[in-house]
């Protein structure tokens, strides 16, 4: 009993490592090597890292390929996921203000990101930035768009802006298009679960 | 004439699906059993190839648009669905501000950490302390001989960098020892594999395991909290995936580890 404890405690520290420490281009790692790293029982694993993580105010997210994110997870599901350490609840004010986004670019991002949820996951770069440019010059838009390219947030390919692993592990999509379209904003959902 | 008419229709057709797919527009613009009959009514007078082979872009560009019609439809049932319309006016009426605030609220930060360990320090110093000022070493690199020309077989057998076999059927042959070293062991140490009697034997294995590893015949895992390396022998040949980043990772084949292993075998 006390041996299965002690084998249950070294592996959850081990999850925290593998899922705390960057080992690829982007933070994170798939399920598949969780499993590799941890055997058959990772998710219970990954459960039990939740429950150390919660007291700190973090959690794992876990964020499925494509835009479904399913209520039951085959273990392909969840070998094709990507684990990340993520922060559990809302930031305060101050909080965003130390991380040192401006407004100005953070109203872009939501902008750019409600504009491609609401087109189903893809639009033109040119619709966006006309609809940007109705409030900020030119040289900003391409730049802000450039930059959230570069940070992970929007995939461009041939013209055309996708929702990138960023804005897909950090962004609560339900939430946002409710709150951009005025609608509940008392309880913010979770689009990604917090553990499968 | 005619027939050309009948082209530039379909070609019509495939921009139409074209531009739909690309820019995530409404796909039910797109009148699938319209385009569908007119590709009945033409394919009986198309005769050469190149006429079959548009009808077959037409229609497989058809069947894309059938499938995104039903991904709309999914979308426009799902919770995430909104009028692009009506979100592109709302966020024009609210201030950035307010938008912040959105922002604040559904924004979850993904939280890493980038560390370096003690013995990768000590080891940077090292590499440092080992370095020669660039001014010294630029000065030391021998004057090119000639034209530059690649390096022949014969140089390289030669050089004992590979036998007379085919450098594929030795690539084989060293795949088959992997296995047979790994045992049925997912994996092995890479030094343990690389080891050989003599340092110059050790390079040639650490030299034809990269090719192992880029060729799919086996992969590479780094634990990079212990430091170490192991190679993981696939059962089968693995395709090379274009889609999946290739990174090259240099490992230094360090002649005191090759000495501190041949002191303990």
């Amino acid at each position: 009993m006390a041996e299965n404890t002690g084998a249950y405690v070294r592996k959850v520290k081990r999850a925290a490592k593998i899922i705390f420490y960057r080992r690829h281009r982007q933070p994170g790692v798939k399920g598949w090597e969780l499993r590799r790293a941890l055997g058959k029982e990772y998710v219970k694993i990954v459960d039990l890292l939740n429950q150390h993580l919660s007291s700190i105010g973090l959690q794992v997210r876990t964020v499925y390929e494509g835009s479904e994110q399913p209520q039951n997870p085959t273990s392909e599901q969840l070998d094709g996921a990507r684990f990340y350490m993520a922060v559990k609840e809302p930031l305060t004010a101050s909080d965003l203000v130390l991380s040192g986004w401006r407004v100005d670019d953070v109203a872009a991002l939501v902008v750019a990101v409600s504009y491609i949820i609401s087109k189903q996951g893809k639009a033109a770069r040119k619709d966006i930035e006309q609809i940007l440019r109705e409030k900020f010059p030119k040289w900003r838009v391409e730049r802000n768009l450039n930059r959230y390219i570069r940070q992970g947030y929007l995939n461009e390919v041939e013209d055309v802006l996708y929702l990138d692993w960023r804005a897909r592990a950090e962004i609560d999509q339900k939430t946002l298009i409710k709150l951009v379209i005025g609608g509940d904003t008392s309880k913010s959902s979770d689009q990604t679960t917090t553990t499968p | 004439m005619k027939r050309s008419k009948d082209r530039n229709r379909l070609l019509r057709i495939i921009s139409l699906c074209v531009a739909i797919e690309r820019k995530g527009g409404n796909p039910f613009e797109v009148g699938v059993k319209e385009a569908l009959e007119t590709l009945r009514k033409y394919l009986p007078h198309w005769k050469v190839l190149e006429d079959f082979a548009l009808d077959a872009e037409t229609l497989n560009r058809i069947s894309s648009i059938v499938s995104l019609q039903g991904n709309w439809i999914k979308h426009r049932s799902s919770t995430l669905f909104v009028d692009p319309l009506l979100i592109e006016l709302k966020v024009k009426m609210l201030e950035p501000e307010k938008l912040l605030q959105i922002f604040r609220r559904t924004w979850r930060p993904v939280i890493e950490m980038d560390r370096l360990s003690n013995k990768r320090v000590l080891e940077a110093i090292d590499y440092w302390n080992r370095l020669q000022p660039i001014e010294d070493r630029l000065m030391k690199l021998p004057e090119p001989s000639g034209v530059l020309e690649l390096t022949s077989i014969e140089e390289l057998i030669k050089a004992r960098i590979i036998n007379e076999e085919s450098f594929t059927a030795l690539l084989q042959k060293f795949w088959l020892e992997l296995k047979e070293k790994a045992n049925g062991e997912e994996r092995i140490h890479y030094w343990d594999f690389i080891y050989a009697p003599s340092y110059e034997e050790t390079v040639i294995r650490a030299y034809l395991t990269s090719f192992l590893v880029t060729y799919g015949f086996a992969t590479m895992e780094i634990e990079p909290l212990e430091e170490e390396t192991f190679l993981v022998p696939y059962m089968e040949l693995r395709e090379l995936s274009l889609k999946e980043q290739m990174i090259s990772f240099p490992i230094s084949i360090d002649y005191d580890i090759w000495k501190e292993m041949a002191e303990r075998q």
